[in-house]
Formats: structure tokens, C-alpha cells, sequence
């Protein structure tokens, strides 16, 4: 089965670019490919949990829902995650804080196409 | 050479780079699809003409589109898709994506 990864670069509540990485991967399994996510920079907000938005799609309550179709992995940088005070014990569950060289490189190495979603 | 499908989420007023996409295609096949605010290409008669050009095939998220006020009032070229058909154009019809 083929593999979509998405490199996510913007944060939750700047503007829809999550919602499109949630939308995009909720058509991508519903056409029976696996999606990889990875956020860079801003995009490890999205596996914050404890989101409460008033306005804003709840964006990680819907990537909770994608990671337990079990078809559906995410990750965060944990350089960025640091710089930006979110320790780790504070993601989502089921999502992972964790590393460029070792988490984007294999999903990079494991998928048939790569779209970046970033400002 | 690899076909090249280009993501635009910038407004026409704000993403200023369309030769890029001629530059970087190098005489391939390309598409582009339009998200969020580049939705605006497709109802601006002089921006939109010149991604027409340059992108040969043109997409636009008829969300997008929609979320703007502007839904089904795409210009003539630029063909309105859901997110299925975005993803089928990712995995299937391109080689490869960019985004601008």
C-alpha cells in the first residue's frame, strides 16, 4: 500500500494549514493509502493536548481520530517541541514526540510521495 | 523527467514567485493545485490568466473557494476538486509535489 507523508510547518491556530493536513489525510485513508505526519517549526502544535480552540476546528481531537484508525502516525520535532517549552508527557496519546533524523528520515524512506504544507 | 504537481496556499497578492513554476518544471508536466487564500487566483481575471499559463493544469479546492464566497464562480480553466481528487492528483497522476 502506497504512503502519503506530510511535512506540517504552520501551527494550529494561524490559519487552516493543519485543517488541510487533517482533511487531506482523512481522504487519503479513505482511498486506502497510509499516512505519515510530521511536524517541523509551529506544526508540533498540533499534537498538543488539551486543545480547547472557540473558533477553530479542534484539529488535534481530529488527528487523534485518524492515529487510531491505526493507519495514520504522527510525530513531532523534539528540537522544536523543546524550544517552544512543550515537554514531553504534554502531547496527544498515541502521537510521538521525536526526531527529524530518525522519524521524518524513515517516513521520507518509506513513502511514495511527500507534500509539505508550510508559509 | 518527473512530472511536478506545485501546492499554492498564498493569496495572488502575497506569492509573487509563478515563474518558479516554469523554472522548476524544466519543459515537464506539471498541474497546480490552489489552497486556502491562492483560492483567489481563480476568480481574478488578470493573476489568475498568468497561473493558467504557467501551471498548464490548474486545481482549486472547491472548500476553499466556498469558505470565500465564491463557490462554483471559478474561472473558466481552473477545474474546482474535493479533497479526494487532491489526493489522487498527489499519488497518482504527479510524480512529485512542491510547494510554492
Amino acid at each position: 500500500m502506497k504512503t502519503m507523508t506530510i511535512q506540517l510547518r504552520t501551527g494550529t491556530m494561524m490559519n487552516m494549514d493543519c485543517n488541510v493536513a487533517i482533511k487531506l489525510t482523512d481522504a487519503a485513508l479513505d482511498k486506502g493509502y497510509d499516512v505519515r505526519i510530521f511536524g517541523y517549526g509551529e506544526g508540533v502544535w498540533l499534537i498538543k493536548a488539551g486543545q480547547e480552540p472557540k473558533r477553530f476546528p479542534n484539529v488535534g481531537e481530529e488527528a487523534k481520530k485518524l492515529v487510531e484508525t491505526g493507519k495514520v502516525e504522527v510525530t513531532v520535532c523534539n528540537t522544536c517541541t523543546t524550544a517552544r517549552g512543550f515537554r514531553r508527557g504534554e502531547e496527544i496519546q498515541g502521537m510521538k514526540i521525536g526526531s527529524l533524523t530518525n522519524d521524518l528520515s524513515r517516513f521520507v524512506a518509506e513513502s511514495d510521495r511527500m507534500v509539505t504544507i508550510a508559509r | 523527467m518527473q512530472s511536478k504537481l506545485f501546492l499554492l496556499f498564498k493569496s495572488p497578492h502575497e506569492f509573487t514567485g509563478l515563474d518558479l513554476i516554469e523554472k522548476m518544471s524544466g519543459g515537464s508536466k506539471r498541474g497546480v493545485i490552489l489552497f486556502e487564500d491562492a483560492a483567489y487566483y481563480a476568480i481574478d481575471p488578470n493573476k489568475g490568466k498568468k497561473l493558467l499559463e504557467a501551471g498548464k493544469e490548474v486545481f482549486v479546492m472547491k472548500d476553499d473557494l466556498a469558505a470565500r464566497g465564491f463557490a462554483g464562480k471559478a474561472m473558466a480553466g481552473f477545474k474546482e476538486i474535493d479533497y479526494h481528487e487532491a489526493v489522487d492528483l498527489i499519488m497518482e497522476r504527479f510524480d512529485q509535489t512542491i510547494t510554492l
